[in-house]
């Protein structure tokens, strides 16, 4: 952008970014060799002999899949509607959508606490499936109804004339036109699904059906505050998410980018 | 335009079937908790016992006099303009050196992005570690020489501050995305005419990319007003809330009044107070934005 004309200032430059990148890279450090203190490698044939990792990975898999398709559908069908078809009060309904936008998901918790005890859903996963996806709409039908709102109705006018129902022109003219933000509110959702804290830790009680969020917690249970084999728990659950964002970087920072760009 | 909406009008189907599916999902969900929680916040109940009392506005008045909601409010308000400030300062300047054509360019990328995408949870292990006496930090000022203990996460007046570390941290590389794209934008015939006129690098991009940026910059406010206040994971998991509430936010706070001491109405009624300040704080932004615009 601004080009640095002098040879010396560019090097400066190098530099300046070096010394300012080092923090980030800090705690990974420190992650990896905490890991690796005490017994070594061995840390980790510890933590992967409890057995439990797989499962961890599984329930959050099945979860975040589980917000996923839900936030896909809901956004993708609400949006459509919201741009492109006629609804009695359509601006209420939208501004009601919005309000939830700004809710701290904290607020969720004595209702829902009450609520699904008495409705026998604790620890299932609906019980944490169900809030998040509903923590995510807000956003994602207003990402997609601005989308949508980009489409050309003459393509849907067209496909009219042809005699296409609204559901015909949904599937083989919107959809295949969304895919962009289609893939955007899959990555932020998948993001925010997967990292998810405080609800696993209220609805999940039973190791069986946590999730890898929980993991650090049941080692410092298991291992009694044993930091080495917290930290390899640590690294274990940290490496998927990283090897996934080095593989679809653009996806990742276009996915979290998304929401604030509207 | 016009015209088409004129067209459309008899050929458009009603589209109440396509927006009912996500609407009663959040009603029964987010909408239900709301009223819920407006609810509870006149009564008092333990959860379990089958007395409820209505108790008006009592635990509102209790919260006005509580000194940890106030002690809440005061750390949410030095934790947004603190990290608010720094984070996107950081956010800025990384990206406009990474604007500059510097040598191995998505390698730093990555390394400021990869906190963004972690989760919270994991990490929180790594920090506990980090900023106690057996961390890298003390072992590094014990090599150094440097008489100093790290033992900042269990005093009340250091806390906080770590605990804003480990924000900026986590969320530079949002700010430096959004940056970097709103970045991309710019002209820059403009800027090398300016640098032919004679103007210094930090000034290029302190008068002209930066104003150039504000839109960003009042996006990202926006997210730090909502984030500042639905703060739970790090404060939570590093701290909790301790010592003596030096690190209690509305979000630690609530999860302590309601789920551990079983106080629902009282939680209810911080919730409250947390709802209405999200709402308005999101709605002033917005209108921030708008009017400047």
């Amino acid at each position: 952008m601004i080009k640095l004309q002098s040879k010396k200032k560019r090097i400066l430059l190098q530099i300046l970014l070096l010394i300012m990148v080092v923090p980030y890279a800090l705690p990974l450090v420190q992650m990896f060799l905490g890991s690796l203190g005490g017994r070594g490698f061995y840390n980790y044939v510890a933590v992967w002999e409890t057995g439990v990792v797989p499962y961890y990975f599984r329930n959050s898999i099945i979860i975040s899949a589980s917000v996923i398709l839900l936030v896909y559908i809901f956004s993708m069908t609400a949006g459509f509607g919201f741009a492109k078809l006629n609804i009695l009060g359509k601006e209420t309904f939208f501004w009601l959508i919005l309000i939830a936008l700004t809710l701290p998901e904290v607020i969720l918790l004595t209702p829902l606490f009450v609520t699904f005890q008495r409705m026998h859903l604790f620890n299932t996963f609906l019980a944490v499936i169900f809030p998040l996806a509903a923590l995510q709409l807000p956003f994602t039908i207003l990402l997609t109804r601005n989308f949508d709102e980009g489409i050309p109705s003459e393509l849907m006018e067209a496909a009219k004339i042809d005699g296409a129902t609204t559901v015909e022109t949904f599937w083989h003219v919107i959809l295949p036109l969304t895919k962009p933000i289609g893939s955007a509110v899959i990555m932020l959702t998948l993001i925010n699904s997967w990292n998810s804290y405080l609800l696993p830790l209220l609805f999940l009680q039973s190791p069986s059906m946590q999730t890898v969020t929980l993991l650090p917690q049941y080692f410092q249970g298991e291992f009694t505050n044993d930091q080495t084999k917290i930290l390899a728990a640590a690294v274990m659950t940290a490496l998927p998410e990283i090897i996934a964002y080095l593989c679809m970087q653009k996806n990742f920072e276009r996915g979290m980018s998304a929401g604030a760009l509207k | 335009m016009l015209k088409n909406d004129k067209l459309s009008k008899k050929t458009r189907m009603n589209g109440f079937f396509w927006i009912l599916p996500a609407f009663l999902f959040l009603v029964i969900i987010i909408y239900y908790s709301i009223f819920y929680t407006f609810n509870l916040s006149t009564i008092e109940w333990d959860g379990l016992s089958p007395v409820m009392e209505r108790v008006g506005f009592d635990n509102f008045a209790k919260m006005f006099k509580d000194k940890v909601f106030w002690k809440c409010i005061q750390n949410t308000i030095i934790y947004f303009a603190i990290t608010f400030v720094i984070q996107n300062f950081l956010g800025f300047i990384f990206a406009a050196i990474l604007h500059s054509d510097v040598k191995l360019p998505t390698v730093h990328k990555c390394l400021i992005f990869i906190p963004t995408i972690l989760a919270p949870s994991t990490m929180a292990p790594v920090f506990r570690l980090m900023f106690s006496p057996q961390g890298m930090l003390q072992s590094f000022f014990t090599k150094a020489g440097i008489p100093i203990t790290v033992d900042w996460l269990s005093k009340p007046n250091t806390a906080l501050f770590v605990l804003m570390a480990v924000v900026i941290w986590e969320f530079t590389g949002m700010s430096f995305i959004l940056y970097y794209a709103a970045m991309s934008q710019i002209d820059r015939e403009v800027l090398e005419a300016a640098q032919i006129d004679g103007a210094g690098e930090l000034r290029i991009l302190w008068t002209m990319v930066f104003p150039f940026c504000k839109g960003t910059t009042v996006s990202l406010a926006m997210l730090g007003v909502i984030g500042a206040l639905k703060t739970f994971d790090i404060p939570y998991l590093i701290t909790t809330g301790g010592p003596n509430h030096a690190t209690e936010f509305l979000g630690t706070y609530i999860y302590r009044q309601g789920i551990r001491q079983s106080h629902l109405g009282y939680a209810a009624a911080l919730s409250v107070m947390l709802l209405v300040m999200a709402v308005v704080g999101a709605f002033l932004t917005n209108r921030a934005n708008k009017g400047d615009s």
